[in-house]
């Protein structure tokens, strides 16, 4: 890998601290205005400087002498923030693990003396593609919060945190997570992990109602949990002789440091018995669960999980990291059905998605592990053009609830029409995640729990999305819609969005064959099932080819013949089990008996006594335990 | 080269096939009941009467899903004919009946919704199956691509005897008949009001009619698959699965949406997955 040029290391400081540093100056910015443009230009140069970075290719930097000091300031920061929050804030467990924290940054200091090694940053094929959907999804989603913002100051509580420090946490975030993708140093991967989990807090906790407040410590004291998990891992390693950075990890035979690593990401990526914070961080506005969900937090879970697969593929932990990434899969996705919350279905279905990611991750094949690929991308477009979509939907019908949704089509024909591509992608050919999903329950064929895990997942979530997209679509004829009106830079985003989930569908083909597949193979050439998965792979390859192409040009074919029918007069109101009422748009009230009107009404099929929250949660949350206690007896340590 | 002649000569077989297996079905079931029954070709003059009416819709997306299922039901039999990639053809067909669920859900009519999400549910509870099923082929052959099983010796029926049982429910499910009909019926056979479909008519509803003539002679096909080395076994096999389902059809009543998904869980995923252990096993 080439050391890196005088540009990339310019590049690699832009997009790490030039957010951090406009965020900070947006803070202090005086007038909305200005702040908006701060916002902007953070934005704007991450997202250049993120693809500038993409296109130039791997390379690796060796920071300069005196970083790594920098590298113990920013840890005793962490820790201090962290003890700061526990003690004032009094959420004593962050306070006892800060504490331990702590013990452990001292220990490790007094062990090995003054010297600090100085970070690595390594930019290859896999980061390169966490950069482009950090800074370009996570880019257009702090822009939509630029119009969302506005609006959420004239009725937030009270109570609510400034919007320039939400917006210094928002772009702040950016930063932290190109630097946590970027570094190859256990220690800075340490800091940023850290740095991620407090700007988490601060802004699900931002409206700071007690509900806000209540949920923005259960994610602290999950993620530090995560965090002291991550710590112990990085400080074991180092002490069996690791040199400190993760690819040394990945190599390394020692099972323990990985397995608390592992730990780690299983609370950032929201895993069972994790799940909680990720439900509970939707009190926070929307952009805020948007970058959560899509394209920040949750993603750095799965991506450090990615980058060690390679170090646990073959062993026999892999086969429990499948085990318990499907059974996640399988039960959110079921009590993802239930859910009449429209946010709480997409957290749900973004757990599930990112249990399939460490399901692939676990089985460990060149084929899981492109799936795995194709449905971290995917997802982080669809599911953040869905989010937004429901904030733009709950900030004008002032609800989230699913069954208040039917009509919307005549109210936000815009929007709907956007939400509707976005849950298409979500579960229909030729878009991204269905082909990571066709093709994990493709490579788990050698496994067969994980295998009916799988695929019990994947029927349930086609329920919840398809009774969804019913619900939105509903209408009447009307011969024109008007267009609501948003915010210039709501429409933007959504606009932006959208246009990047079609595209990304139109091209599955293009990018699944020419960077997530050739990576796969590289990075997972050492699986066991290598070569088994080869001859799978060969017809994925195929299908990639004209069948995809078929698949593509028969739905835009259809698509464009239903427009062009479009124009056509012969419209009738529906049966209502009796003669429909004369109304304008009213067309679902009918004259019932005595001649009364009467509305015909159905909400949709929950199946509540079967996929309830608590219900399901109850047991499923002690089997997740147990399957993840097995890790470690799989080590041999319990 | 052949392979494609014969997969564009499926798909414009396919629907006269559908078409008589469903004439076919009328009279027997006809017969059954004591009844004379309709022509041999009566589903041929419903669609062709349909097709010619004025193009009456709710709303205008109808058409758009209407076209889409049927579109998604003739790529998923071009698709099995050029031995294409199994799981793949399961998402497509899938595809094709959530195309008609949302033409369903998106009327604001109570019959036309519930049917839709009846539908919705008996996708759920059959989907897993087809998917074991497609497993299963895969653990016999060592590849998810049909050529594989066009291509094997040993007839499927043989390694997969419980998937086959499995599979018969869904073919129930997807002929619409008793007691899985839940969605919609086709013969009248206990609806007052017709559920799924109700609020298509005319040429949208032509369309869908033709689209189910590809999901029966699909369906029908399918079960062919299980013994393709010999022709006549294969179409006793076909017929028999025929026969038994309207047997069954006019045997049962519909029973609830609850009821059918825990049979299919229980009963028809516990044949399969048995099977899929035994193959394991092997």
């Amino acid at each position: 890998m080439p050391s890196a040029a005088p540009t990339q290391l310019w590049l690699v400081v832009a997009l790490i601290c030039g957010p951090i540093i406009f965020g900070l100056l947006a803070w202090l910015a005086q007038s909305e205005r200005t702040r908006n443009i701060l916002v902007i230009t953070a934005t704007c140069l991450t997202a250049l400087a993120g693809v500038a970075l993409a296109v130039q290719g791997p390379f690796m930097l060796q920071a300069g002498p005196g970083t790594g000091h920098l590298g113990d300031l920013l840890e005793a920061v962490m820790v201090a923030v962290v003890l700061g929050i526990g003690y004032k804030q009094k959420i004593w467990p962050v306070f006892a693990m800060g504490i331990v924290q702590a013990g452990l940054v001292v220990f490790e200091h007094l062990g090995k003396g003054a010297e600090s090694a100085n970070p690595t940053f390594i930019l290859d094929s896999l980061s390169t593609i966490l950069v482009l959907i950090i800074s370009i999804v996570g880019s257009v989603i702090v822009v939509y919060g630029i119009g969302y913002m506005h609006v959420h100051e004239h009725h937030a509580p009270p109570t609510t945190a400034s919007t320039g420090r939400f917006f210094f946490f928002l772009t702040g975030f950016l930063g932290l997570m190109n630097g946590l993708v970027l570094t190859d140093s256990l220690k800075w991967l340490a800091i940023f992990w850290e740095g991620t989990t407090l700007c988490s807090f601060f802004l699900i906790g931002h409206d700071r109602t007690p509900e806000a407040r209540r949920n923005a410590a259960r994610a602290l004291i999950i993620n530090v949990f995560g965090g002291m998990s991550l710590g112990f891992g990085v400080a074991l390693a180092q002490h069996e002789g690791g040199n400190g950075s993760i690819s040394n990890m990945v190599q390394s035979a020692a099972l323990l440091p990985l397995v608390l690593v592992v730990l780690a990401t299983f609370t950032k990526s929201a895993q069972m018995p994790f799940q909680s914070w990720l439900l509970g961080a939707m009190v926070a506005p929307t952009p805020v669960s948007a970058l959560l969900h899509s394209s920040t937090m949750v993603k750095a879970g799965s991506y450090l999980l990615l980058r060690l697969a390679p170090g646990f593929v073959g062993t026999n932990l892999a086969t429990v990291i499948a085990l318990s990434g499907a059974f996640t899969f399988a039960v959110t996705s079921a009590i993802a059905i239930s859910q009449s919350n429209a946010k709480k279905v997409l957290a749900y279905s973004t757990i599930a998605n990112l249990g399939l990611i460490v399901a692939c991750a676990g089985i460990g094949t060149p084929m899981a592990y492109s799936a795995a690929l194709v449905i971290l991308v995917y997802h982080a477009i669809s599911k953040a053009l869905l989010f937004l979509c429901v904030g733009t939907i709950e900030q004008q019908i002032g609800s989230r609830d699913i069954d208040d949704m039917s009509g919307i089509m005549l109210k936000m024909p815009y929007t709907t029409t956007i939400a509707a591509v976005g849950m298409v992608s979500m579960m229909l050919p030729p878009f991204g995640m269905l082909v990571g999903k066709w093709m994990a329950i493709a490579s788990s064929g050698h496994a067969p729990i994980v295998l009916l895990l799988l695929v019990i997942g994947s029927a349930l979530t086609i329920f919840f999305w398809a009774k969804w997209l019913g619900r939105i679509i509903t209408t009447a004829y009307h011969d024109h819609y008007t267009v609501e009106n948003l915010p210039f830079s709501m429409k933007g985003a959504l606009s932006l969005l959208v246009l990047m989930v079609i595209a990304g569908g139109a091209m599955t083909g293009v990018i699944y064959r020419n960077y997530l597949s050739p990576l796969a193979k590289v990075t997972m050439s050492g699986s066991p099932l290598a070569n088994d998965s080869s001859v799978l792979l060969k017809s994925v390859d195929e299908f990639m080819g004209w069948p995809l192409i078929t698949i593509i040009v028969v739905v835009a074919g259809v698509v464009l013949m239903a427009l062009l029918g479009l124009r056509n007069s012969h419209t009738r109101l529906p049966f209502l089990c009796g003669e429909n009422t004369p109304s304008g748009t009213r067309t679902f009230v009918f004259r019932s008996l005595m001649d009364q009107p009467v509305t015909a009404h159905v909400s949709s099929f929950y199946f509540a006594p079967w996929f309830g929250e608590i219900g399901i949660t109850k047991w499923a949350n002690p089997v997740a335990v147990l399957i993840l206690l097995t890790l470690f007896v799989r080590i041999g340590l319990i | 080269m052949n392979k494609l002649t014969l997969a564009i000569g499926a798909v414009v077989l396919a629907p006269f096939i559908g078409g008589l297996i469903q004439g076919f079905d009328r009279v027997l079931t006809a017969r059954m009941q004591g009844r004379k029954g309709p022509p041999l070709l009566q589903p041929f003059y419903d669609i062709l009467k349909l097709l010619r009416k004025e193009r009456v819709v709710v709303n205008s997306q109808q058409i758009l899903y209407a076209y889409m299922h049927l579109a998604m039901m003739v790529l998923a039999l071009f698709m099995l004919f050029m031995g294409q990639d199994a799981l793949m053809l399961l998402f497509i067909l899938a595809f094709s009946t959530l195309s008609l669920v949302l033409g369903g859900m998106s009327v604001r009519s109570p019959y036309s919704r519930i049917g839709a999400q009846r539908e919705i549910m008996m996708m759920v509870a059959y989907e897993p199956i087809l998917i074991l099923m497609v497993i299963g082929m895969y653990l016999v052959n060592g590849n998810f691509r049909l050529q594989a099983v066009f291509e094997a010796e040993r007839p499927l029926l043989l390694s997969m005897p419980l998937l086959f049982l499995a599979y018969l429910t869904v073919v129930m499910i997807k002929f619409q008949k008793s007691p899985f009909d839940l969605a919609t019926s086709h013969h009248a056979h206990q609806e007052i009001v017709k559920g799924l479909t109700l609020e298509f008519a005319g040429p949208c509803l032509g369309v869908i009619e033709i689209a189910h003539c590809y999901e029966v002679a699909f369906f029908l096909g399918l079960v062919g698959l299980f013994w393709l080395s010999n022709f006549w076994i294969a179409a006793v096999l076909m017929g028999g699965v025929f026969v038994l389902s309207l047997l069954l059809d006019n045997l049962c009543a519909r029973l609830t949406t609850i009821w059918m998904f825990r049979f299919m869980w229980s009963v028809a995923l516990g044949l399969a997955l048995t099977n899929i252990v035994w193959l394991y096993w092997h």
